[in-house]
């Protein structure tokens, strides 16, 4: 009659639809539909109907998806059930790519807001690489996946959480307090699915297993996984160790006068091949930033401030991120003023640009310390309830996340093309995402 | 807000019915287990899709994943055990076919079962890191069928006979190999390798070893290359019809061992057909094949390349050696610029252009070529001769090549001043003469030589083009400012400036009257005009055209050199002269003159004055009259002077000495251009310098250098130290 062989008719729970086998070819090889259409299975005649013993609504939205690649939920349908219908299909990547776009600092809006259950302040949250996150909070860490369905929390022997990190989207490493004399704490592998604990990190010093403490971590694309140690006699400093076979590599001591081993932030830096080391006020009384060369284990540039006269306003470096765009150290105060310092130069002076001013008179109740992240060029600082964005070569501010629940932000993350925010009230922590391109 | 959330929350508590039923799990399974009987037994056409999926996924969703994975291994295990028996059941030929349609038939079917579990698959075999459905249907092939006792051996045994069949030269069935192969390949790298490569890799070793061995027997060199070139090229178009492109480097590499590393010295050196023989006759093809062949394996070519060296040097040493061969200096050159072009050609058509052969090719030149301390003069005659004569009519493009050739011959001289000394002697003939055929020949080469060795070079060389321009300007000078001599004898002076010419021991000779005044004139002409200078007559150099009337009146133009000249001009006063009164009246010395008079009176046909008593060779008491009889068909008449081409033995040894003497300055200051900058150097050190600074010009003989440096110590220019008397120190 006239009608195109291409087309498809189905009975889902009840509800016929009506469609085209172009459009299911969207979903791919490995989704139901790629196998049903699969020439094995001889189908019946092009005029019959297939039935699904599924939820039409949901159909009826997973439809639209392929159709058009947007994902519009109708208030009714509960985001599990749409993510349910979506795995049974095999359609959970095309709902994730449709939700939110590529990341853009200066268009984030706030998507979700999770609250949780864990008492007292939290120590980290991480985003992960498809838009998960972690959220350490004393000695338990929470992982969420992209839906913000919470998996089994993890914990190494149930000890104070220094850092967490990715590695992939299935494993995270968590680096904690040792516990005296138990040889309990120090550094763990977990599935991020499971909970469970796939492997211990050790360090070893003169051949012999040394308990240890292990506080900030960094991770290089070689696959090589930093973290900075405490041990109890000499094992302070950074570690090193393999992310594919889990062992010790490396080990830089810290020499006297400088800290590494307490070190409050690693970063990773692939253009100079360095680890940028930062140990921070009030950590330590004093600030010391260092690169680290592991091939020929030498500190190829460092800067502290000790001896440098204190002004008036007491500008102590909060937080510390290298730039090697710009081959420049961003650091930021506990006013929010942002400074910077020249890496090519050995024993340079911290610039500031001081805009901290106008803003200064109302502090919250409970202050949170700035933080700072960097991505794909945009500058991010988080400073009581608000995370500021800059952009551009001279770091303009463009854009003021905020909302008025939840306190002061402590710590934030970006990754998976989402922010999260974790504020020190409630222990809720808040995702901000890009939403899709516009249509036209 | 808080309404919505509350729907929500009634409808999370989502559950399925059936988990109520406690049989849900075995049911469940028991239809998924008979649709995966169905799908083997190719009956699937009753299935529904849908309906499996949906099973496979509840029974993961209702936490039966594992039940769900373990029974399908079972199944899939016990059906791949049946097709085994089948497999093994299959006789002779059908074998292979049967292995291949039931590996086909499991394909369909596990992608099918792929297809139903796929749920599983994404989400109960992701979280437990399980092996996923597909691979795992390959492992139970692998370990069912494949490694299956009966099978295995049985299935690499037919395939290593069809390998051996076709190389035989049986046809087989290359579509069912490549199919076979394909599932070792499809099921992993390491079974691909361990169940079928490597087995294969030792029985081609095995095969080639004996085939090799057989082919060394019965063929000769040219015939084996050939072989085992068409063996190479078999493999290679086997591995593109039906095995992984990975292996054509390791089955190559057990041809090229077993058919070429392992017989390389054999076939290089094998007679009468080896690598000398292939050189000696030119078989291009053959040598080609060989260096192609020997490339692929260590050390092939380094084996073609020395004993291409040593024949090489062999036949140069004999070339250049054999006292019957270096007779004509002409021929001697030739020789070595053919047998110089016929390695060329072998190494460009053959060896393709290979650098490391190019080298070998001039090392080897260079070792044979200074084995004969004459090659700088030869080269240097084979120049003269091309220049003369050699290069009438031939194209300036071609000359260049001539030339080109020369120069290559005259890089690998050790001792090139002393081809500059020849070099020299041999221009300054050509030049006053005039027998030079092309300035632009001969400038040309200049301008090589001076690329090659440097300004300092051909410095001397250009001054003797220069002397010649000035001349021929000097002339016209003279005549101009003398018209009254456009009658009379015309004299041409060719004024050369001493030094830059080879220097001649200006022989005093008595000029015929007619000319001397006619020199004299010049003489103060040119002095008149040039202060401060010297000019000494070099008669020994010259020419002359003179007209002479005979007896019977025949008219002829005799083209004689100054001192023919001047013997003949005597006879226009007497009839007949004693040797004592020619050489009285020309002072012309002995040895010139009994050359001059030889060549006027005992060339037949140009024997323009007579002898007595006839004989070859001219004596003290010998006298002469003007052949009256002397005819000629030609009106000018060429008096050859009795000329040695090659230089004489004391003449060698003579030129030989002004080399050595002209070298002593050179190394001297070498000595001292090193010491000023290096101040303290030990002996060998200094001569290893010396040597090395000095090599583009000659090999300074170490003897030599040392009774310099003693020179140079007596002159006070260096000091031995006083501690260590091996070291030279520089005295500012």
């Amino acid at each position: 009659m006239g009608m195109s062989k291409d087309r498809i008719k189905f009975n889902v729970g009840g509800r016929i639809f009506e469609t085209t086998a172009t459009t299911l070819a969207n979903a791919g090889r490995d989704s139901f539909f790629g196998a049903l259409f699969d020439d094995e299975w001889n189908l019946s005649p092009q005029d019959s109907i297939h039935f699904v013993d599924r939820n039409s609504d949901c159909f009826a939205v997973l439809l639209d998806l392929l159709r058009t690649g947007d994902l519009n939920v109708p208030a009714n349908i509960p985001e599990r059930l749409l993510h349910r219908e979506a795995s049974f299909y095999g359609l959970l990547d095309h709902v994730r790519t449709a939700k939110w776009g590529p990341f853009d600092g200066n268009r984030l809006r706030l998507s979700d807001s999770v609250k949780g259950i864990a008492p007292g302040d939290g120590t980290a949250i991480r985003a992960g690489p498809d838009g998960g996150c972690c959220v350490a909070h004393g000695s338990v860490v929470h992982v969420f996946d992209w839906m913000l369905e919470e998996h089994s929390p993890i914990n190494l022997d149930y000890q104070r959480v220094n850092d967490v990190g990715w590695i992939d989207s299935d494993n995270i490493v968590l680096s904690a307090c040792e516990r005296l004399g138990r040889g309990e704490g120090g550094m763990g592998l977990f599935s991020s699915s499971s909970g469970d604990l796939r492997y211990k990190f050790q360090v070893c010093h003169e051949n012999q297993v040394k308990s240890y403490t292990a506080g900030a971590l960094s991770f290089s694309p070689d696959y090589e996984i930093f973290a900075s140690c405490k041990g109890r006699s000499n094992e302070y400093g950074i570690g090193v160790w393999d992310q594919i076979t889990g062992k010790q590599t490396d080990f830089f001591y810290e020499s006297p006068g400088w800290s590494l081993g307490d070190a409050d932030k690693l970063q990773w830096l692939n253009g100079k091949n360095c680890l940028l080391v930062a140990t921070l006020f009030p950590r330590k009384d004093n600030c010391y930033i260092s690169l680290l060369d592991f091939r020929d284990k030498n500190m190829v540039w460092s800067w502290s401030d000790i001896g440098s006269p204190m002004a008036i306003d007491e500008k102590r470096v909060r937080d510390a991120i290298a730039m090697e765009d710009s081959n420049s150290i961003c650091v930021v105060n506990e006013f929010e003023d942002l400074g910077f310092i020249d890496l090519r130069m050995y024993g340079g002076s911290v610039r500031w640009s001081s805009r901290s001013k106008l803003m200064k008179s109302k502090m919250p109740d409970e202050p949170c310390y700035p933080k700072l992240a960097l991505h794909e060029g945009q500058l991010f600082s988080s400073m009581n309830d608000s995370i500021s964005v800059f952009c551009g070569p001279d770091w303009v501010l463009t854009s003021r996340l905020r909302r008025s629940y939840g306190g002061s932000i402590c710590d934030f993350s970006i990754g998976g093309d989402r922010l999260f925010a974790l504020h020190s009230e409630e222990n809720v922590f808040d995702v901000w995402e890009t939403p899709p391109c516009p249509i036209i | 807000m808080s309404n919505q959330k509350k729907r929500n929350f009634q409808i999370e508590a989502f559950k399925h019915r059936v988990v109520v039923d406690p049989k849900y799990a075995d049911k469940t399974w028991q239809i998924l287990e008979r649709a995966i009987h169905q799908i083997y037994n190719q009956d699937a056409s009753g299935l529904s899709f849908e309906e499996l999926y949906r099973n496979a996924y509840n029974m993961v969703l209702h936490k039966f994943g594992e039940k769900l994975y373990t029974g399908f291994i079972a199944t899939m295990t016990s059906h791949l055990k049946e097709k085994s028996k089948l497999i093994e059941a299959a006789q002779g030929g059908s074998f292979l076919e049967e292995i291949n349609k039931k590996w086909n038939e499991h394909n369909k079917a596990l992608e099918m079962i792929r297809d139903i579990l796929m749920y599983m698959d994404r989400t109960y075999i992701e979280s437990t890191k399980k092996t996923h459905v597909h691979p795992m249907g390959l492992n139970l092939w692998r370990d069912n069928v494949v490694h299956f006792t009966k099978i295995h051996t049985r299935l690499l045994n037919t395939l290593l006979d069809l390998v051996q069949k076709e190389r035989t030269g049986e046809v087989i069935d290359r579509g069912l190999m490549r199919n076979v192969i394909k599932m070792f390949m499809d099921l992993g790298e390491s079974v691909y390798q361990e169940d079928f490569e490597k087995p294969f890799l030792d029985a081609s070793s095995e095969f080639y070893k004996v085939e090799s061995q057989e082919f060394i027997e019965s063929c000769d060199c040219g015939d084996y290359l050939k072989k085992a070139e068409k063996r190479l090229t078999e493999e290679i178009e086997r591995v593109a019809h039906y095995l992984d492109a990975k292996s054509e480097e390791k089955i190559t590499s057990v041809v090229e061992k077993e058919m070429i590393a392992n017989h390389m010295q054999r076939l290089v050196h094998m007679e009468n057909s080896g690598l000398v023989n292939m050189l000696l006759n030119d078989k291009y093809d053959d040598l080609g094949r060989m260096y192609n062949l020997f490339r692929r394996v260590t050390n092939g070519l380094v084996t073609v390349r020395d004993v291409m060296t040593s024949h090489l040097r062999e036949m140069g040493k004999q070339l250049v050696t054999d006292p019957e061969k270096s007779k004509d200096p002409v021929e001697f050159v030739q020789r070595l610029l053919d047998e110089r072009d016929k390695y060329d050609k072998i190494i460009s058509t053959a060896f393709g252009n290979d650098k490391t052969f190019q080298n070998a090719l001039n090392s080897s030149f260079e070792y044979f070529i200074n084995l004969n301390a004459r090659s700088p003069e030869f080269i240097s005659l084979f120049v003269d001769d091309k220049l003369r004569k050699g290069l009438k009519g031939i194209a300036d493009v071609d000359v260049e090549v001539i030339l080109d050739k020369v120069m290559m011959l005259f890089r690998y001289l050790q001792e090139k001043d002393v081809f500059e000394k020849y070099y020299k002697q041999h221009l300054a003939k050509r030049l006053l003469s005039g027998k030079t055929v092309s300035d632009e020949a001969e400038r040309s080469l200049i301008v090589k030589l001076k690329t090659e060795c440097g300004y300092q070079f051909t410095s001397k060389l250009e001054g003797m083009f220069t002397d010649m321009k000035t001349s021929e300007d000097t002339m016209r000078g003279f005549y101009g400012s003398h018209p009254e001599l456009s009658e009379g004898p015309t004299l041409i002076v060719q004024v050369l400036t001493t030094g830059s010419w080879p220097t001649q021991p200006a022989v005093p000779c008595n000029l015929p009257a007619e000319v001397s005044v006619l020199c004299e004139k010049f003489r103060s002409n040119y002095l008149g005009t040039h202060t401060g200078r010297r000019l000494s007559w070099q008669t020994n150099m010259g020419t002359a055209d003179i007209k002479a009337i005979f007896g019977k009146g025949q008219k002829h133009e005799l083209n004689v050199s100054t001192f023919q000249m001047c013997v003949l001009m005597l006879f226009n006063n007497s009839d007949r002269l004693s040797y004592k009164e020619i050489e009285q009246a020309t002072e012309i010395p002995a040895a010139d003159l009994k050359r001059c008079l030889q060549s006027l009176a005992c060339v037949k046909g140009k024997n323009v004055i007579k002898k007595e008593p006839m004989s070859k060779d001219i004596g003290e008491e010998d006298s002469f009259v003007v052949n009256d009889k002397f005819t000629s068909k030609f009106y000018k008449v060429k008096i050859g002077t009795v000329v040695a081409q090659k230089e004489t033995e004391p003449e060698k040894q003579e030129t030989r000495q002004r080399v050595e003497e002209d070298r002593k300055p050179q190394i001297e200051a070498a000595i001292v251009r090193i010491m000023k900058s290096r101040k303290i150097l030990d002996h060998n050190n200094i001569i290893a310098e010396v040597t090395k600074q000095l090599q583009p010009r000659f090999l300074a003989n170490p003897t030599e250098i040392k009774k310099r440096i003693e020179s140079l110590i007596e002159r006070d220019f260096l000091e031995r130290d006083s501690a260590d008397r091996r070291l030279y120190r520089y005295l500012a």
